[in-house]
């Protein structure tokens, strides 16, 4: 793989985007004003669906769910992306920052799967009449967050850091095929759940008084999701790097000394 | 608001219990999202900062035996 890496002199960032204390450093820059911005579009998001957008006319106040389940279930997805894509870098270039980055995804991808599918539930309810009906896209998605967990158990069954990355990366890779199922299963299968509202190739089918407050949730869920995986990688960071000399020179110039 | 009232606004017609329920646990669980790994930052940043006190001890101590050595 050297001709990738003397490919050009673009290729820097990528090496040093390879680099645990860079992305500690410059990602610890980032921090505060991501965590900001995501704060401020969670609020005026959630504000705005909950208390101003107008009732849908067929399901009433129940509808205002869609504000947080269709945010959870777009980054529950997406966040699969990242993490079978980060496993994919650290396969062929052997960058274990992208092992980190994937290990770190699987955690926070298993919780936004479960609040797709919680909340979800709770919709289903006054909606449906149910709770839980073993439809294709609810199966899908509880399928998604079994490869989370599968992901996050690998990382713990082998002793060596390294064999218990590959692996993970592969179960990672190999479930990508499950995300066009989840994305196509209202369309090939007679489900119950309602198809997709908002598509990248069309308009969405809905009110914009409805969807303006849904599209600054869904802005304001990636950023949560960057602030989460920032944080959940840094530690991962330290935890492998504790013993190097950048990470005593940091906990040094913390306390002062 | 679209709503009439605060009252109004946490009983939705009937609704309030499963968006307010809804809205309760996402965020709960994603406050435990950024807390968690904070939480596991600090105690592994003190277990650095042990480490080196302890290795500065070690290092302080091997001086002294080595000075009482030289002294004798």
């Amino acid at each position: 793989m050297n001709w990738l890496s003397n490919w050009s002199p673009s290729w820097q960032w990528f090496h040093r985007l390879g680099s645990p204390r860079w992305f500690y450093q410059t990602t610890g820059r980032w921090l505060p004003w991501l965590s900001l911005l995501a704060l401020a579009l969670l609020g005026t998001g959630l504000v705005w669906g909950l208390g101003f957008a107008p009732q849908d006319a067929k399901q009433g106040n129940s509808f205002r769910i869609i504000y947080i389940h269709v945010p959870a279930a777009f980054l529950a997805q997406s966040g699969y992306f990242i993490m079978a894509i980060a496993g994919a870098i650290g396969l062929i270039w052997k960058m274990k920052m992208s092992f980190m980055v994937m290990k770190a995804a699987a955690p926070i991808g298993a919780v936004l799967t479960f609040v797709a599918l919680f909340t979800g539930a709770v919709w289903g309810k006054p909606t449906w009449g149910a709770y839980w009906v073993w439809d294709a896209r609810i199966t899908s998605m509880l399928i998604l967050l079994f490869l989370y967990a599968g992901v996050m158990a690998l990382q713990y069954a082998y002793h060596s850091v390294d064999a218990a990355s590959k692996a993970s990366a592969i179960l990672a890779l190999v479930g990508t095929v499950n995300i066009p199922i989840i994305n196509k299963s209202v369309d090939w299968w007679y489900t119950l759940h309602q198809p997709a509202t908002i598509k990248l190739t069309s308009a969405p089918s809905m009110h914009m008084d409805m969807f303006m407050p849904l599209l600054v949730m869904i802005i304001g869920f990636y950023l949560f999701y960057a602030v989460a995986l920032i944080l959940h990688t840094r530690n991962e960071i330290l935890r492998r790097e504790r013993k190097t000399s950048w990470v005593r020179e940091l906990v040094n110039a913390k306390a002062g000394l | 608001m679209y709503f009439e009232n605060v009252a109004a606004l946490i009983n939705m017609d009937g609704h309030g219990v499963y968006v307010w329920a809804s809205v309760a646990v996402t965020l709960a669980v994603m406050l435990w999202l950024v807390i968690a790994p904070l939480i596991s930052q600090r105690r592994l940043l003190k277990e650095v900062s042990r480490d080196i006190q302890r290795q500065q001890d070690r290092e302080l101590a091997a001086q002294k035996v080595s000075n009482q050595e030289e002294s004798h």
